[in-house]
């Protein structure tokens, strides 16, 4: 697949030290748009006008966990891929909410660059992929409405 | 008249014979017996000194089962310690394990770059990108690296639990310390509230006392279930420092409220520490010259309440032996 779509990717991490470490990662190896936060409220004002194709969050967060962070970032942009960066206690809360959340991965700190890379590029690509199917599901529907109008039309001037 | 004379003689003969016949058979039996009662004598003699030599055994025992539930329960501590420490290292951790491999990274690109001694437009664009990535992981570097300055900061003060010193501690920052431990486990679901005054620095093994802090900070986490907030407060009262550690969790019931302090009491199950750790914190605190008590409402609420003298008693200041916290097992 094409490296260079474009996407953009939005970090949220109470930590900024993760946040700022994630985004010269990402910067640098990457050609994605990162848009980095470490208030999870601000990050979901973001996400109600700025489509994005990643969403990665820390779980533990103090304004609100990540889970229910994730959860806010599906009902406003469900095609978007959701990614979870655990630290070392909760792994079993963060399992448990893989469910919950519609989770399309969940990485342990610290984390493997290339790794992370790798989940981030297959993540960007997955909500293209969606976005593309949505948009040409869309267009079909509207052609065969157009041929449902047609067909109407040819019925009726034969009768 | 002599045949009577001689059955008479015969007769008190026999009759002088049987007597002593069983005096003799008496005296036997009489010897006989007192041997059988010197054995059993002797023998529950033995049997005293094998049940004292059991019960010292026992005591023996006991003494060492308490030594180490003693040490367990400590133990049960600094595992919350532990649990917290790896806890809050991972951050700046990930941060510095990702930020060398993006330094590694960036290097890379430098030298290819450079392989050819010429920087053209494109690769000027790669530099200054490069550079920003740079920028980022210095930033960052900086401040993992005073995370964990802090943290071994922290870890300073629960130091040497068992060549303890006095010190004379700032309560602030012991809490403080103490509160970054367990911020792992506050973070997300308590609320910390400081109401901490202004107090002058108090004599004590500061060890222990962070230790106690660390114990009744981890009880009050605990006694929250869900969500709830945490107080501290400091004042002063005359010559003592007061600390209140007060929760918003399930509380004690009425009738347990003076069995906390006993030794075994827990409602935690056989989980943690065995019920030893509000024990350990009173003994420490009270051979500081102070005092540890307790007033709860079920449903609503814990608080604790330590006074510590700033000064330690003369008695407790000339050894330390005098206030290791597990110097009840001896």
């Amino acid at each position: 697949m094409n490296e260079d779509r474009p996407g953009t990717v939005l970090i949220v991490d109470d930590e900024r030290m993760v946040v700022r470490s994630l985004q010269s990662f990402l910067g640098l190896e990457t050609p994605y748009d990162v848009l980095p936060f470490v208030s999870p409220r601000e990050a979901l004002e973001t996400l109600e006008t700025r489509p994005v194709h990643v969403v990665l969050a820390d779980f533990m967060m103090p304004e609100m966990d990540g889970i229910t962070f994730l959860k806010k970032a599906r009902e406003l942009q469900p095609e978007a891929t959701r990614i979870l960066l655990t630290g070392y206690a909760d792994k079993e809360n963060a399992i448990r909410a893989i469910n919950e959340v519609g989770l399309y991965y969940y990485l342990e700190k610290p984390w493997d660059n290339d790794h992370l890379k790798l989940v981030i590029r297959n993540g960007v690509e997955r909500s293209s992929l969606f976005n593309e199917l949505s948009s040409r599901v869309e267009a079909l529907e509207k052609v065969n409405e157009e041929l449902r109008g047609f067909r109407e039309r040819l019925v009726k001037a034969f009768l | 008249m002599s045949a009577v004379l001689a059955w008479t003689l015969a007769a008190a003969a026999a009759l002088a014979l049987g007597a002593v016949a069983w005096a003799v058979r008496f005296g036997l039996r009489q010897r006989r017996e007192l041997g059988k009662a010197r054995a059993q004598l002797r023998a529950t003699s033995d049997e005293l000194e094998r049940s004292r030599a059991a019960s010292a055994e026992a005591y023996a025992s006991l003494q060492r089962t308490q030594a180490e539930l003693v040490s367990s329960a400590r133990l049960a501590s600094l595992g919350d310690l532990i649990r917290g420490v790896a806890h809050e290292i991972n951050t700046p951790l990930g941060a510095l394990s990702s930020n060398y491999d993006v330094t590694r990274r960036a290097l890379e690109r430098l030298q290819i770059i450079l392989e050819d001694e010429v920087v053209d437009e494109d690769e000027l664009v790669e530099v200054r990108k490069i550079v920003a990535a740079v920028d980022g992981v210095q930033e960052t570097n900086a401040m993992a690296v005073e995370r964990m300055v802090k943290l071994v900061q922290s870890l300073r003060t629960f130091g040497r639990p068992d060549r303890s010193e006095i010190d004379h501690i700032d309560l602030r920052e012991a809490l403080e310390s103490t509160l970054r431990l367990l911020s792992h486990e506050t973070s997300e679901r308590i609320r910390v509230v400081r109401e901490l005054g202004d107090l002058p620095r108090v004599e004590c093994y500061g060890d222990q006392v962070n230790q106690v802090f660390m114990n009744l900070l981890v009880n009050a986490v605990q006694a929250i279930r869900d969500e709830g907030t945490i107080t501290i407060r400091t004042r002063q009262d005359a010559d003592r420092a007061v600390i209140e550690i007060a929760d918003t969790g399930i509380g004690i019931r009425e009738e347990n409220l003076d069995r906390v302090f006993e030794p075994g009491f827990t409602t935690k199950g056989k989980r943690v520490g065995m019920g030893l750790g509000l024990l350990i914190s009173r003994q420490v605190v009270e051979r500081h010259g102070g005092s540890l008590s307790v007033r709860s409402t079920l449903g609503s609420g814990t608080t604790f309440i330590v006074a510590l003298p700033f000064r330690l008693p003369r008695e407790a200041g000339t050894s330390g032996e005098t206030v290791r916290a597990g110097s009840t097992a001896e």
